[in-house]
């Protein structure tokens, strides 16, 4: 049986602008794309870490997720965490707003 | 006394095992009732409630179950009591394929607290309250 403790919040962080563009294809039809510019944005968004492992890693997770803010939500061990924190999440920080559990 | 902080990210305990359910909106004789019946009916064992804040409650189970389980409970309960706050927060955890409680303090409400106590508690709940201990325990330790 897998214990977890979950780490869930409201963040704000910075993403990049996506612009959108058009191409005309071959067969003729207007395709829409998307792209990413160089511009950032700040975002408001509610994410949730669930970390599982000893005690020991769990803590050093919490404490390394305090900055580094979840991609949606992350469901991954804290030792796994320890090693990649860059895969699972980006810098930001948690503001204070009601979320369900 | 101890100061203590107050981040601005919550800490809950999650796991598929335990039946787990989150009374929003609901007296205390309400969920004494709720969970005396949801125990009986799936044998259960035993089950404790918490407080969260003003008629807010958490009921724990006593025996462990399968997910699939777990989710016919959470159902049987939210369907029969009739409870929207109670129904959105099981959808919410059928979503998330794993039950959810808050262990933390929530802005000005206290981390949840013993209020009740029916059965065994040898099981899942003893389980909880050891892992809620070690959430405690690590929240309490971060440097802010």
């Amino acid at each position: 049986m897998v214990k977890k403790i979950a780490m869930y919040g409201t963040y704000e962080a910075e993403e990049p602008v996506k612009q959108r563009y058009w191409k005309r294809r071959i067969d003729g039809v207007r395709q829409r794309y998307w792209k990413r510019t160089t511009q950032n944005k700040k975002v408001v968004r509610e994410g949730r870490y669930e970390f599982h492992g000893t005690g020991k890693d769990l803590f050093k997770a919490v404490v390394k997720a305090q900055k580094i803010v979840p991609k949606r939500f992350v469901d991954v061990s804290a030792e796994e965490f320890l090693k990649h924190p860059e895969r699972y999440g980006s810098e930001g920080v948690w503001v204070e707003r009601a979320v369900e559990s | 006394m101890r100061e203590q902080s107050n981040p601005k990210y919550l800490f809950g305990f999650t796991d598929t095992e335990t039946v787990k359910l989150d009374f929003d909106d609901t007296p205390l004789n309400d969920v004494n009732y709720w969970a005396r019946r949801t125990s009986f009916w799936f044998r259960l064992g035993g089950f404790s409630v918490l407080k969260s804040s003003e008629n807010h409650y958490h009921a724990v189970f006593n025996r462990p179950v399968s997910w699939a389980e777990n989710v016919r409970i959470m159902a049987w309960v939210s369907l029969l009591s009739g409870k929207k706050p109670l129904h959105r927060w099981f959808l919410m955890q059928c979503i998330k394929q794993g039950s959810t409680l808050r262990v933390s303090r929530k802005g000005s409400k206290p981390s949840p607290r013993v209020v009740f106590r029916y059965g065994k508690q040898d099981s899942q709940i003893k389980g909880f309250l050891e892992y809620r201990k070690l959430v405690k325990r690590i929240s309490e330790k971060i440097p802010v």
